[in-house]
């Protein structure tokens, strides 16, 4: 079983079994192959350097409109125009976070620095907000449901693997999170 | 939000920030766009509060009554400022997977009168 996040002496520590590994290591991938963007050959070189995407559209894919969403309610050209300034580096630094991420659980015990911690964090709630729409939670109602199933021998199908998934990932970056704002505290 | 596994929100109220205006430089009135946080039943209750805490440098109370305010009302303006200033927290807040959208703010005071329009009104490139 892993172990929840801690702050301590060495900074925030935790423990992962090898199975648990490898399912962050295929949640993370899985989320970055979501957000990589298609291959532009003739794409503009130039507007590429600075971050421009002047082809951008908001996501048909709804687990995608979340972790890139409109930025102006109401006002899908203000969005738009938003997207084509903003939208590659924001999908450059998740995929940053995710592949950080990643890496770090090459190592048996995680020692996150405050950088790593952050990755983390930010990792695991994409992957949270991803696995979220596949399993429809709306509202507060449906979190609740979904939350109820905890016991991994009644994983019979698809959704109920994806809601233990879920919960296990909420209860890794809710204690990360408890752990970080222990640090917080602790700052000079 | 949500609130998961057994640990307890630490929201000891106080009153030390009476009202949802601060003199906090971000949160000044009289700057024309907000920067709105939308409430969702996935992001956890203490990750909004830290990232309120560790991005806008606010206080662990003052983070947490806006965190309450997202999660009950549905929505709160967690800070104001120019277009650009807004945007920026927008893109910061995307990054952190929180839900932001930036708005002008209302009140009559959207035309800037006072403060002039600086590049506010700018588009860029």
């Amino acid at each position: 079983m892993a172990k929840a996040f801690k702050y301590g002496l060495k900074g925030i520590s935790g423990f992962l079994e090898p199975a648990e590994r490898e399912l962050l290591r295929s949640l993370f991938a899985d989320v970055i192959s979501m957000l990589e963007p298609a291959d532009r050959g003739s794409e503009d070189p130039l507007a590429a350097m600075i971050g421009l995407d002047m082809e951008v559209r908001e996501p048909s894919d709804r687990a995608l409109r979340r972790l890139l969403p409109n930025a102006v309610k109401d006002d899908a050209a203000a969005s738009l125009e938003f997207r084509q300034l903003t939208e590659r580096s924001l999908r450059e630094s998740k995929i940053g976070a995710l592949r950080a991420a990643a890496l770090g659980l090459d190592k048996d015990e995680l020692v996150l620095t405050p950088a790593d911690a952050r990755h983390w964090s930010t990792a695991l709630n994409d992957v949270r907000l991803v696995l979220a729409e596949r399993l429809d939670i709306r509202d507060e109602a449906d979190a609740d449901h979904v939350h109820q199933m905890q016991d991994w021998s009644q994983a019979e199908d698809v959704e109920s693997y994806l809601a233990l998934v879920y919960n296990f990932t909420t209860w890794l970056q809710e204690s990360l999170v408890q752990a970080m704002l222990q640090s917080l505290g602790a700052r000079p | 939000m949500t609130l998961s596994v057994a640990l307890g929100p630490d929201t000891q109220e106080s009153t030390q920030t009476g009202t949802a205006v601060s003199t906090d430089a971000l949160t000044a009135p009289d700057v024309p766009w907000n920067l709105v946080i939308w409430n969702d039943p996935v992001n956890l209750m203490s990750y909004v509060s830290y990232v309120f805490q560790s991005y806008f440098g606010y206080s662990e109370t003052k983070a947490n009554k806006l965190m309450l305010e997202v999660h009950r009302k549905g929505r709160s303006i967690v800070a104001h400022g120019s277009k650009e200033q807004v945007e920026q927290h927008a893109v910061a807040m995307h990054g952190f997977g929180l839900w932001a959208t930036v708005e002008k703010a209302t009140g009559g005071d959207s035309g800037g009168g006072k403060r002039g329009p600086g590049k506010g009104k700018g588009k860029r490139g």
